[in-house]
């Protein structure tokens, strides 16, 4: 606040008008050394008020949550399983590194389950598009190219999810 | 309609093809009817597997307790078994069973078993008791239909049906003979939950009630009711959040909490935690702030002057929370609110149990879940359900609001404890049956619309720009249904892959008994182990009636079930210190351990061993936990003595504690003179892949007792203490 320069004669004279009636020591000496010669804004506070957020809004947000429960975060934070596994190789004894955790169904690596999170999250993404393509109220360019888009993320994403569920699991449906 | 004219002498005028043309309402209905009694059978049929390919018996651990518990109630009435104090489990102590025990599941088994009897249908209670949980998974599917319906339209409310008939999630733990709570309770779950979105629908008086009264059967059948009265506090806080609040909701709401609160504190294990838990008090507090709300609704009304009412508001809301939240201060700090349990809290905070309580953190099922048992157990529905999410947010209303909520708060909860899975089948199914339905619709509208453009363009032959914008038209419509049949026919697969799945993964994975153990021999034919069942007869039929018999706690529920002994603890795990001290007894030495066996007049000790067979569930591989849970209680032992470099080993390696303790003793006495595997030395252990390292053992204080034929239950004497000289 920057002191403003103002006649203090004002100032004064209402200041002698308020210690007549005030017997506080305290308030006399706020009132002459400071106030003299600053005088406080009129600042008009208000509450934050807090507007819901749209839909849709919520509906992203909750899309990201659902991508990192379903690629097994939690399992992450508190097994921590290194990113990437690695095997020894028994005849040239180098370091392979292996994608997909073997033998168990619940088990995983970091990155097994964020890619595996990303092609379900795909495929859900693909329907909302098909669904945004059947709309009536776009060009019919928008609409080809909202449709194409997702049946190609539906048909991606259910190929990649069956090729990972084969990998991690040796005899899947057989 | 031609075929009338076409033979009349076949053709009675009674009977013509024209009666049998229904009209579209009743082919509806017709068909409606016909799919629910088929997913209806298809639910009760999927599950009977482990009927089919071994014997109707009971599978598991937890399942004996209830059938021996659903035992007593049939045979010695409601009293006793309400009043129940059993002195042949956790000896010396004895547990109150009857108000220990969540009763829902056992009484109403036992009402099945009482009708079936009254219609003169004389079958044995084992029979009731195996069939029970795919019974209700049936139910279960009803009630899907009718929450689908509430949510969305009838056609979601088939598509859920037939979705949760066939889920794994959910078939995994209503497999016929899972005689467990989760049988019973997931149908309790879905009905209150219905009950509740319609009677908030409604505002009627006699819904409220009606889900008042499927919440305390929930509470009679499961410790998971906890979730019911926390999420619909939140749900109700949401609602209130959006600005839904409205006399349905609050007649809803008020009537379910209080009848309910006063209905669940007639079972005795749950007792007056509704007014004293902390699990609780969120309930408690969403009550007191609907009416709040109420009630500066009606001083609105009465006020009819805003700016009072707003500084009115203002100091009532301020007040409100201030003394709520000072009750809550005294009541946490006075004791008289008990903080959440650590069954509980880990949900909220995973890491908890890990650091904290092993007993916990030793269950297979509370692990943390990875990508692949989500796939596993939903397989299709995790590309369904974003979609879902998806088209509830377009439509929002009071009933997808609740459903959106339940999917997302058992969706996270499931990632923390794979076993709650189960809890989030129903959230699942319902919201990707939205998406089928809303998918479905929006393709045959597409397939539908456009054969009537061409019908109007025909007979309005005026005006040729019409007819070439209507041209234009007709170019694009052959191209879009094509598509639209494509896509159909791309959804109709999608959903015969899942049905093969769950047909895949129910046949493979979740009808195994695990009390029979089968394996493939070497000619691919099936070898079925029965050395559970085999070791608990010899216990019933070869030891004197008021033998004790100390074992892991894994196994006390069947020997008590079957082999009619005492143990000294079972699953119920109750009581920390008295595992403590078997875990103890298991990792001493044979002395120490013989001290402690006839401290708790032990008569016989039972191991399981894989060694012979390859079964990696044995005691061996459970042994960490033992050292684990006794170690928490007797700092005497101490974990890192039984490890060579942090790793576990039972090789030459081992350290010399392992090889002499007495479970190592016990699983492994005679071990040394035996040929497991060609080519191998003798003394192979097939569940570890090494030879074990102390062959020459000698029991001092214990006696063999019985092996099973494939040494997997090995069952010890404890001989009487020496004369002394």
């Amino acid at each position: 606040m920057a002191p403003r320069t103002d006649s203090t004669s004002t100032g004064s004279a209402m200041s002698e008008t308020s210690v007549e009636s005030s017997i506080d020591p305290l308030f006399h000496i706020l009132r002459t050394i400071p106030f003299s010669f600053l005088r406080p804004p009129r600042l008009r506070l208000k509450l934050p008020s807090f507007t819901l957020p749209s839909p849709m809004t919520v509906f992203s947000l909750i899309l990201l949550t659902y991508f990192l429960v379903i690629s097994g975060f939690i399992y992450d934070v508190i097994v921590e399983p290194p990113g990437i596994g690695s095997t020894q190789d028994p005849v040239t004894g180098a370091i392979r590194p292996v994608v997909f955790m073997s033998g168990r169904v619940n088990g995983q690596y970091i990155i097994e389950g964020l890619s595996s999170g990303f092609m379900f999250v795909m495929g859900g993404v693909g329907i909302i598009m098909l669904d945004l393509a059947l709309d009536k109220n776009r060009a019919k360019s928008v609409k080809a190219s909202y449709a194409t888009a997702g049946v190609s993320s539906i048909v991606i994403g259910y190929v990649m999810s069956m090729l990972f569920i084969r990998i991690k699991i040796p005899g899947y449906l057989h | 309609m031609g075929a009338k004219k076409a033979s009349p002498d076949l053709l009675n005028s009674s009977f013509s093809f024209k009666s049998l043309k229904l009209k579209t309402k009743q082919q509806e209905l017709l068909l409606r009817v016909s799919i629910l009694g088929l997913v209806y059978v298809l639910a009760f049929i999927a599950r009977l597997f482990s009927v089919l390919r071994y014997e109707s018996m009971i599978h598991e651990f937890d399942p004996y307790f209830n059938y021996r518990t659903t035992l007593f109630l049939t045979e010695k009435g409601f009293y006793e078994f309400w009043n129940w104090f059993d002195s042949e489990s956790w000896y010396p102590l004895g547990r109150i069973i009857g108000g220990t025990l969540y009763p829902g599941l056992m009484v109403t088994a036992a009402l099945i078993y009482w009708t079936l009897r009254f219609l003169r249908f004389f079958v044995h209670i084992r029979e009731v008791c195996v069939l029970t949980a795919p019974f209700f998974a049936s139910n279960t599917t009803i009630v899907a239909y009718f929450f689908g319906k509430e949510i969305w339209d009838t056609g979601a409310g088939l598509v859920a049906a037939a979705l949760i008939a066939i889920c794994p999630g959910y078939i995994s733990r209503s497999v016929a003979g899972s005689y467990d709570n989760e049988a019973v309770a997931i149908f309790a779950l879905l009905l209150t939950f219905y009950l509740f979105v319609k009677a908030v629908k409604t505002g009627s008086l006699s819904w409220a009630l009606g889900s008042a009264f499927g919440y305390f059967y929930m509470v009679s059948a499961w410790g998971g009711y906890v979730f019911i009265i926390n999420l619909v506090p939140l749900y109700v806080l949401v609602l209130l959040i959006t600005g839904r609040y409205s006399m349905r909701l609050y007649v809803a709401y008020n009537c379910m909490y209080i009848l309910g609160m006063l209905l669940a504190m007639q079972i005795r294990f749950v007792g007056f935690q509704h007014v004293q838990s902390g699990e609780h008090m969120g309930a408690m507090g969403v009550f007191l702030l609907m009416q709040v709300f109420y009630f500066l609704d009606w001083v609105k009304y009465q006020l009819n002057d805003t700016k009072l009412f707003q500084t009115f508001l203002r100091i009532t809301v301020t007040s409100a929370i201030l003394v709520g939240g000072i009750a809550l201060g005294v009541g946490t700090a006075s004791g008289y609110i008990s903080p959440w349990t650590g069954r509980f809290y880990s949900l909220l905070d995973p890491t908890y149990a890990k650091d904290h309580i092993p007993i916990i953190a030793s269950v297979s099922e509370h692990q943390p879940t990875a990508w692949s048992s989500f796939m596993f157990d939903y397989h299709i529905l995790l590309f369904l359900f974003p979609a879902g999410l998806y088209f509830c947010f377009k439509r929002l209303s009071d009933a997808t609001i609740f459903i959106v909520m339940y999917g997302l708060t058992s969706l996270y909860f499931a990632g923390v404890m794979v076993r709650l899975i189960l809890v989030a089948t129903p959230a699942v199914c319902l919201i990707s049956a939205i998406a089928v339905s809303a998918t479905v619709k929006n393709l045959t509208s597409l397939l539908r619309t456009k054969q009537k453009v061409p019908q109007t363009g025909s007979t309005k032959g005026v005006g040729s720009s019409k007819s070439s914008s209507k041209v234009t038209l007709d170019q694009s419509q052959p191209f879009q249904k094509n598509g639209a049949i494509a896509l159909l026919v791309g959804v109709f697969y999608l959903l015969s892959r899942y049905a093969i799945h769950c047909t895949w993964v129910t046949s493979e994975a979740y009808s195994s008994p695990s009390i029979v153990l089968a394996a493939r021999g070497a000619h691919g034919n099936r070898i079925i182990f029965d050395d559970y069942r085999e070791a608990y007869y010899w216990l019933r039929q070869n030891t004197p009636t008021d033998a004790k018999v100390m074992s892991w706690w894994d196994y006390g529920y069947q020997i008590t079930a079957m082999g009619n002994r005492t143990v000294i603890v079972d699953n119920n795990t109750w009581n920390n210190t008295h595992i403590a001290t078997v875990g103890r007894a298991m990792s001493s030495y044979e002395d120490e351990a013989y001290d402690i066996m006839r401290s708790l007049d032990v008569n016989y000790v039972l191991v399981v061993f894989g060694g012979v067979t390859g079964y990696s569930s044995d005691d061996i591989n459970k042994f960490l936990w033992m050292v684990r849970i006794g170690g928490g209680v007797y700092p005497v032992i101490k974990e890192p003595d039984y490890l060579v470099n942090g790793e576990f080993r039972v090789d030459k390696g081992a350290s010399p504690k392992m090889l002499n303790c007495l479970m190592y003793k016990l699983c492994y006495y005679r071990f040394g003179e035996l040929v497991t595997e060609y080519g191998k030395p003798t003394g192979y252990d097939r569940a570890r892949g090494v030879e074990i390292g102390n062959k020459d053992i000698k029991l001092e204080h214990l006696e063999e007792a019985y092996t099973t034929s494939n040494w997997i239950v090995r069952i010890y004497r404890v001989k009487p203490p020496t004369n002394r000289l």
